[in-house]
């Protein structure tokens, strides 16, 4: 059968990349994704999409079926950098803090970069992607589609071959990228975790949460216990439902936050760009200096 | 030199990470690597490149998924990373009428004894860590900024007393995110602006990499002092919470 030919070249693939690639969660070494079964609450009245924002779908779709499979996997070979930017754009998620937005829409304004995506993720200690079956979620990219519609024409048709379709486990290369988290970490004593996003007409069914909680079981596996999240004010219902807390401490969240609109610009100290903020770095000083007696702080 | 250094050659890359993860799937490796467990010692540059190739197969893999074969580029076309290059300079110079100089510098090379810190932190009143943790963070640390002061005696050419009396660190994903974890001085040099030259270096450091979303989470004793430096407590209503897990 040709639909069993397809996916066994990709099963194939599948183990060449997890070769190469190496165990990314080595305490979970997982060759094929976690499945779980998850279920839409029928009583929850699917919002209406802002017909100006950027939706995954067209205006009209039919809403997730009421019980769906979604595979995780914590690989990040089965990541596709094209297919990863493209949810980012979807879910309306920048990788800066304060991103440019359209100040009418809301739309994040500026251009991903693709380079540096690649570059943060690989150097994050944990990645976690769902995939879902692409018919549960209407594909709006053309890449997507064109490749839907050759597999599907060399798929047999007819009853035995939607059955197969059903029940065939996804992988990367058909499966349909709806959700993904990331968190950096030293491996030893802290890690954050960012860049939490889900497709937004699968939102609310607990796929963000299962992310969240991957990320968490795969860190204290590792003994990593002192975990931490930056939310906005909406994000932080998100993350308390996924057991996050304020700080037990007490300590203070603080972003370094001195831009050329509110410090003096001497014009010749370093700018970086951070989304919409000009960031300035703190003035040089030019060591070594005499040592002055300021008031006393702790380190 | 007095100091004993227990901590690996500065590493502040996580290749450490990359290393770990082809170290287990020894016999499923398709690229002609020696499998050195002891890379650690290898030149960075050397480190970088051949870790690195593995992971970026990887990626590369996942975009070029509908062909069967796997392409293998040789390392010189993988892009070159830029990594913080270890600095060291003199901060503070001080002179004694009887001759004796000592000299405070900072290194951001990771230069930092793991027993030292551990006193050090003792010092400050901070709870203890397990030493293999406090070891591990420091070599998988984005940046580890550390300060030394060096007595060196009139007369006694050649000793000099050296130890370590300041340290922060920074975890970073190389291109969007850093939190600075770690900052302390050293009690009886505290008052002097070495903490606030150690973390002012460490933001210029992190914004020279174009990484812009610097963060930590300040004691609420401290918030004034890191507020001086340019930080914003809860910028737009940003905040960070903990997982806390529930028994």
């Amino acid at each position: 059968m040709v639909g069993a030919a397809i996916s066994s070249i990709t099963s194939s693939q599948i183990t060449m990349i997890k070769g190469g690639g190496g165990g990314a969660a080595a305490a979970f070494p997982s060759k094929s994704m976690e499945l779980r079964w998850i279920r839409r609450n029928s009583r929850r009245k699917i919002p209406n999409p802002n017909p100006s924002s950027r939706e995954f779908g067209s205006l009209n779709s039919t809403p997730p079926p009421l019980m769906m499979p979604i595979y995780i996997s914590a690989d990040p070979s089965h990541i596709n950098l094209q297919e990863l930017s493209e949810l980012y754009t979807s879910c309306n998620h920048s990788c800066h803090r304060f991103p440019k937005v359209d100040s009418n829409t809301g739309i994040v304004e500026e251009a991903l970069d693709l380079n540096k995506l690649r570059i943060a993720l690989s150097h994050s200690c944990v990645i976690v992607s769902v995939f879902c079956k692409p018919q549960h979620v209407k594909v709006t990219n053309i890449t997507k589609q064109i490749q839907n519609q050759e597999q599907q024409k060399q798929m047999k048709r007819g009853f035995v071959g939607d059955l197969m379709e059903s029940v065939a486990p996804i992988n990367p290369s058909n499966g349909q990228l709806i959700g993904f988290g990331r968190a950096v970490s030293d491996l030893g004593l802290t890690a954050s975790i960012y860049d939490v996003m889900v497709a937004p007409p699968l939102q609310g069914m607990g796929i963000g949460t299962i992310i969240v909680k991957r990320a968490v079981r795969i860190l204290t596996t590792r003994g990593i216990y002192d975990i931490a999240a930056l939310c906005s004010t909406k994000e932080r219902f998100f993350f308390k439902a996924c057991g996050f807390r304020d700080d037990i401490l007490g300590s203070t969240t603080m972003m370094y936050g001195r831009t050329v609109s509110n410090t003096c610009f001497e014009g010749n100290e370093l700018v970086t760009a951070a989304g919409r903020k000009l960031l300035l770095a703190p003035p040089l000083r030019v060591p070594p200096f005499p040592s002055s007696k300021t008031t006393k702080h702790q380190g | 030199m007095l100091t004993r250094n227990v901590a690996a050659p500065p590493s502040s890359l996580c290749p450490i990470l990359s290393h770990d993860w082809h170290f287990q799937v020894s016999d499923q490796l398709l690229f002609p690597h020696n499998l050195n467990p002891n890379l650690n010692r290898a030149t960075r540059k050397i480190k970088g490149f051949r870790l690195k190739a593995n992971f970026w197969e990887s990626i590369r893999s996942g975009i070029l998924k509908n062909n069967a074969t796997q392409i293998v580029e040789p390392p010189s076309t993988l892009e070159e990373e830029e990594e913080p290059v270890p600095e060291e300079f003199v901060l503070v110079e001080k002179s004694q009428p009887d001759g004796e100089v000592e000299q405070i510098i900072f290194s951001s090379g990771g230069d930092v004894d793991v027993y030292e810190l551990q006193a050090l932190c003792d010092k400050v009143g901070w709870p203890r860590r397990p030493l293999s943790k406090l070891a591990m963070a420091l070599q998988n640390s984005y940046m580890v900024a550390a300060l030394h002061s060096v007595r060196k005696f009139p007369g006694q050419e050649g000793n000099e007393e050296k130890k370590l009396i300041g340290m922060a660190r920074a975890t970073s994903d190389h291109a969007f995110n850093a939190t600075i974890w770690d900052v302390l001085v050293d009690p009886n040099y505290q008052g002097q602006g070495l903490g606030k030259a150690m973390v002012e270096k460490m933001i210029r450091t992190l914004l020279q990499r174009d990484i812009g979303n610097i963060t930590l989470f300040a004691d609420s004793k401290v918030v004034e002092f890191y507020q001086n430096l340019g930080f914003e407590p809860d910028p737009e209503g940003i905040k960070g919470m903990f997982w806390y897990p529930r028994y």
